[in-house]
């Protein structure tokens, strides 16, 4: 009896401390507007959110070494103003509510600036999480137009899809003269369909026709005979294929097994892997793509970065994504650099904001007065026969409006 | 205008189309048949959904990867030989055996400690091992970027098999030629002012050279219509000599099954199985054995469909390459009526037919959910399948 | 103990876990932490909405994820395209919308529960999958929805003790109709349909108020998490997460509650905790998988042919794990004596999928019951154990 009363009164304690301590905590909608993070110590940390598990991790790998190269040079040469930089990598599962919570973890463990992600979903919730803490983010690789809608110092790296999609029309329409294109899109991924939509647009704008559109999912394709039928019923100049090289690969070559040939295949940066050559064969040869730098470019960045990556990973960069995440980590340290006092995330975002002409792997970088959307100039190269990509025709942002 | 039509033109349906996409769609489930082929004899001797038969699928694709590059034909070389059928040969036997191996090895591992607890916690395991499987293989198998078999390996990848459904009209030959002549004509006029211009390409001519580039481009398009036109003025289907490859074999293999399962020893034994576990090892059959081999029988299809597909379809692999076709696989085991051997073959081949036709229709991005559409209004009708019994258990 | 100052006892001490959980998040002043106090709220709740349908009911569902995505998009579209001209604001609106992700969410199991009237087992199992594809693909196609990049939703209300409340109040149901006259006959259709029916239960009714209840409680789930995170895409709701609910139910033992919110929390914290652990040499990573397989078999013999008692057992076990710990250590040192081993280096952010997946296979094997079998927490087990301990303290002095 007794100890039951002890229980009672126990419990009534308990219930008491919390109900008094969830009323002082309540819950608030829209904190907003964080403080962030101050580097301390000898080192300044710089956070990474990469997909290293799950059916993004190709591209995740891939950002993933890129920075780290960055971050080994820069330590190697001795680090930034007698401090070193420390990489914080955290996992998005290629899952954006996991993308978030990684991005969280790098911020309470001290993240002064956020690099990271590849795909938009992503990017868009870690964008979210940076902004309430007060923290700069440089997107890699994430295309879609509102990401910088999300906070001040939301910045990116890479062209948006209101650029490349007009680019690689334009090219068609006027330089190849094709009059009747067909497109081919990745329902599954958000880029894919993003791209096809700013494709679409733009060409009709220009006075070409759509003839068709078709759809398949990523990773739940393997033949692609009934789309490509389709297609060549509708008797098409061109095909625009919006996905990444792991289906556009597979794609081109069943096209010239069902006969869909003397058609020009194009497409967007998700094409760039040394390995499309092998996937899509014969037929990919001659195909155009936009792309953010060639390797048979002649700028001095280009080289570097493609002489240093093959000495520290035995082979070249897998995607495009390697380039844009060592340009990203490049542009987040340069500001760190040019940053007089202490490194905080206030004073990096600001120093972002103010970064002119940087010349990065994939191109000159501008962050001034642009709102954290480098205006970026866009490479259409052709793939030749042995893998490489002959650069044919460079657009400058002011090219497409 | 007939209700046929006025339909047609609603949908935009291309009836010349019809026949070469039922053709793919039968292509398409031979694939899907020889996976589900692996389900469903599990299911029937174990009553248990093997979710690590995509993983095994994966594997077997790896496994056909690497005899590929010991074959030479890495993704780096340059020069590579002839290639021919034997090398084929040897990277289908080689993933199958493999396959053989390491559905064997799952057997052994993960679900045969489970045999005695309930099923669910058997189906667990199988979520386990196939998580497992992804993950841990993209640590030690190449992924990244994803790799595919080249497809030089392939002797057969420039042939095509043409059958005329309905003779094309000649009197384009003439045309295509005049038009083909007036496009060499331009061509050669680009050429020519490229040369004098002094540009390597064609991108870089000045103003007056666009022009000609621009009537040029306008021939080319020419041609190509015209060639087009001269196509579909005929019905013809083609198939790829690759995926007649892979159909032919799908169907040898199933073939082959068959007469294993109904005609030989073990056939029987696998049969006594699953028709009663217990009872069978009270007659004295090897229970276990019976198990492993259907394994290793089931795996070994998996091995096959994943060689031939990637390397006849020139797909990318990664370690999540087997999840999507293991899941398409098991819904038409299931259609079919899982546990039942032509039942998965019937319900592969109708999946192929339907996912090709939704594509067919113009409804391309819902052709990954008509799957599930089609197996539930199936199983409404018919609870155990197309062709699957419905007993309700008895007490 | 007596009837009322029990329940009385048991509902204050739900309420006022919810407000420490919550108040605890709060002081830790970390987002992150705060973030996975919340986040695990969300999956307590879906995890033990699907052991109503699949523990408790016995009904084979594997796309509880679907009834998370129809609950979180319907709440975040009404939201997104109402909340403005709608004069409610903050809670009640939120309140509003998990009413609403309910319903929405409650129609969509009513239309897998139907099939689920003639059919069974694996059958039901590969409907619910295909289902969750279904209409993942449908979202994945429609323009207001975000298609597959995904749809923001405004307002953001983030109440870390409204989630845990509602997980509260999901236990409170399950418990409440499992202890009542109302859960038998659910029980009894998990037993034995046939015998069930022939007793005079309507399995039709228990089967789709399973599924309804199960689903509504899931959809409640959704617009909690669709106005926290403020962003739903399709691919959070992909077919992995359904199975991982359904592992979450399984391996705290089928039907069991506590196992189900136990095991929620646990699963979900294993791949956030293991982001804390330092990289690993191919040394280390070979002498772990090796010992860690050894030590499940002969944890595996000691379970199987060992009739000792408990303490015995459990002594082996012990001897066995430090065992194998002692020898991993060993093991690795060897190992990394090898160059190409040592100098192989694996980060935890690439292992910890790899460990997560490993451990479900090995506690399956060790433990195929679940964590707690059929065995529920309750008072009565509570006053046991304290008796246990109060007896024996009496006993030693």
């Amino acid at each position: 009896m007794k100890r039951r009363s002890f229980l009672y009164i126990a419990l009534g304690a308990v219930f008491g401390a919390g109900i008094l301590a969830g009323c002082s905590g309540g819950g608030s909608s829209e904190s907003g507007g964080g403080t962030g993070t101050t580097a301390t110590g000898d080192s300044i940390k710089i956070g990474l959110v990469a997909s290293l598990n799950g059916d993004q991790r190709p591209w995740g790998v891939d950002s993933e070494r890129g920075v780290r190269l960055l971050v080994d040079q820069i330590n190697e040469a001795g680090g930034v103003n007698g401090k070193k930089i420390e990489l914080l990598v955290g996992d998005s599962n290629s899952d954006p509510q996991i993308g978030k919570s990684a991005t969280e973890k790098l911020i309470s463990d001290g993240a002064v600036v956020v690099l990271g992600e590849v795909a938009s979903g992503i990017t868009a919730q870690m964008a979210i999480a940076c902004t309430e803490k007060g923290i700069p983010l440089v997107a890699i690789g994430a295309t879609r137009d509102d990401i910088s809608d999300k906070g001040p110092d939301i910045f990116r790296v890479c062209y948006r899809d209101s650029f490349q999609g007009p680019v690689m029309a334009k090219f068609a329409f006027e330089e190849l003269g094709l009059k009747r294109v067909a497109l081919m899109t990745d329902k599954k991924i958000p880029y894919s369909t993003g791209l096809s939509n700013s494709f679409r647009d733009y060409y009709a704008m220009l006075g070409g026709e759509i003839v068709d559109e078709q759809f398949y999912e990523g990773g739940a394709s393997t033949q692609f005979n009934a789309q490509l039928t389709n297609l060549k019923g509708k008797n098409p100049d061109g095909v625009f294929l919006s996905g990444y090289f792991t289906e556009v690969g597979p794609i081109v070559r069943q096209a010239s097994q069902v006969g869909l040939t003397n058609v020009k295949f194009m497409g967007g940066d998700g094409w760039d892997s040394k390995e499309i050559i092998n996937s899509g064969g014969e037929a990919i040869v001659g195909g155009y793509f936009c792309n953010h730098y060639s390797d048979q470019e002649d700028r001095p960045e280009v080289k570097a970065f493609l002489d240093a990556f093959v000495a520290k990973y035995n082979e070249r960069p897998g995607t495009t994504m390697g380039a844009l995440a060592y340009d990203a980590a490049a542009v987040a340290v340069e500001a760190i650099k040019a940053v007089t006092g202490d490194v905080s995330s206030k004073s990096v975002a600001g120093a972002l904001h103010n970064l002119e002409n940087y010349k990065g792997v994939s191109g000159d970088i501008t962050f001034k007065g642009q709102g954290g959307n480098p205006p970026k100039r866009a490479l259409v190269v052709e793939l030749q026969a042995d893998g490489t990509q002959k650069p044919v025709k460079a657009y400058a942002p002011t090219d497409v409006k | 205008m007939d209700l046929g039509t006025a339909f047609a033109a609603g949908l935009q349906l291309d009836f010349a189309n019809l026949p070469q996409q039922l053709v793919n769609g039968i292509l398409l489930g031979s694939i899907y048949a020889l996976i589900a082929l692996g389900y469903t004899m599990v299911y029937g001797v174990l009553r248990l959904i093997n979710f690590a038969h995509g993983e095994v699928f994966m594997l077997g694709a790896y496994m056909a990867l690497f005899v590929s590059w010991w074959l030479g034909y890495s993704p780096t070389a340059t020069t590579l030989g002839q290639s021919s059928w034997v090398n084929l040969l040897m990277m289908l036997v080689a993933s199958m055996v493999v396959c053989a191996i390491i559905g064997m090895l799952i057997e052994l591992f993960a679900y045969r400690p489970m045999r005695s607890q309930p099923r669910i916690a058997s189906l667990i395991t199988a979520i386990g091992v196939s998580l497992m499987l992804q993950y841990a293989g993209a640590l030690f198998l190449p992924n990244s970027p994803p790799q595919p078999i080249r497809e030089e390996i392939n002797p057969y990848r420039n042939e095509v098999l043409q059958i005329p459904l309905k003779p094309r009209d000649t009197t384009f030959i003439e045309k295509i030629k005049v038009e083909e002549a007036e496009f060499n004509a331009a061509e050669a006029a680009v050429k020519a002012r490229m040369e004098t211009e002094g540009v390597k390409s064609e991108f870089d001519l000045s103003p007056e050279g666009r022009l000609l580039r621009e009537t040029r481009n306008d021939e080319r398009n020419d041609v190509t219509n015209m060639k087009s036109e001269y196509e579909r003025s005929g019905v013809s289907l083609l198939i790829p000599y690759g995926q007649l490859i892979m159909f032919v074999t799908a169907l040898a293999l199933m073939l082959i099954l068959r007469h294993i399962v109904m005609n030989t020893k073990p056939g029987r034994a696998m049969r006594a199985v699953s028709l009663d576990f217990d009872s069978a090892s009270l007659m004295g059959v090897n229970v276990n054995r019976i198990v492993t081999l259907t394994f290793a029988i089931g795996s070994a299809l998996a091995g096959a469909g994943a060689m031939m597909s990637a390397t006849f379809l020139g797909l990318s692999l990664t370690t999540f390459f087997g999840v999507q076709p293991g899941v398409k696989a098991f819904v038409a085991a299931v259609l079919g009526g899982i546990g039942n051997i032509p039942g998965a073959v019937l319900g592969g081949l109708l999946m192929g037919v339907a996912e090709t036709l939704v594509v067919w229709s113009g409804y391309g991005d819902y052709k990954d959910a008509i799957a599930f559409v089609i197996l539930i209004a199936v199983l409404l009708f018919r609870p155990g399948g197309l062709l699957g019994s419905s007993k309700v258990e008895k007490v | 103990m007596k009837y009322w100052p029990t329940r009385v006892v048991s509902i204050l001490a739900g309420l006022g876990a919810c407000f420490l959980i919550s108040a605890a998040a709060d002081a830790s002043g970390n987002d992150y932490t705060k973030r996975l106090v919340v986040l695990a709220g969300v999956w307590v709740i879906l995890s033990v909405s699907l052991n109503l349908i699949n523990g408790i009911t016995g009904q084979f569902s594997i796309g509880h994820a679907a009834f998370w995505q129809v609950g979180a998009y319907s709440a975040g579209i009404i939201s997104v395209q109402h909340y403005a001209n709608s004069g409610i604001t903050g809670l009640p609106w939120l309140l509003l919308m998990m009413v609403a992700g309910a319903i929405f969410a409650a129609l969509a199991g009513l239309v897998v529960g139907l099939p689920s009237l003639r059919l069974r087992g694996d059958y039901l199992a590969i409907v619910t999958l295909g289902f969750g594809e279904i209409i993942r693909i449908i979202v994945q196609n429609q323009k207001p929805l975000g298609e597959a990049y995904g749809m923001n939703v405004s307002p953001k209300f983030q109440f870390t003790w409204l989630v845990w409340l509602t997980a509260f109040a999901a236990i409170a149901i399950c418990r409440n109709l499992l202890k009542s006259a109302h859960g038998l006959p659910f029980l009894a259709v998990r037993e034995d349909e046939v015998a069930a029916s022939a007793m005079g239960v309507n399995v039709t009714r228990v089967k789709v108020t399973a599924f309804l209840i199960g689903s509504a409680l899931a959809g409640v789930a959704g617009a909690l998490f669709a106005h926290y995170e403020g962003f739903i895409s399709p691919q959070q709701f992909r077919m992995e997460q359904s199975f991982i609910i359904l592992t979450m139910v399984v391996l705290g033992g089928t039907g069991s509650i506590t196992g189900s919110v136990l095991a929620a929390v646990a699963l979900f914290y294993l791949p956030e905790k293991l982001r804390d652990m330092g990289p690993v040499t191919g040394g280390q990573l070979l002498a772990g998988t090796f010992a860690t397989v050894l030590a499940v078999y002969l944890v595996k013999r000691v379970i199987d042919h060992f009739h000792g008692t408990k303490k015995e057992a459990a002594i082996r076990h012990l001897g066995i794990v430090l065992g194998c710990m002692a020898l991993s250590f060993v093991l690795s040192i060897v190992l990394n004596q090898v160059p190409v081993l040592a100098s192989a280096r694996y980060e935890a952010e690439k292992l910890r999928m790899v460990i997560f997946s490993g451990v479900l296979i090995i506690l399956m094997l060790v433990r195929p019951q679940g964590l707690l079998g059929h065995a529920e927490f309750s008072w009565e087990w509570l006053k046991r154990v304290l008796g246990q301990r109060r007896s024996e303290a009496a006993q030693t002095s």
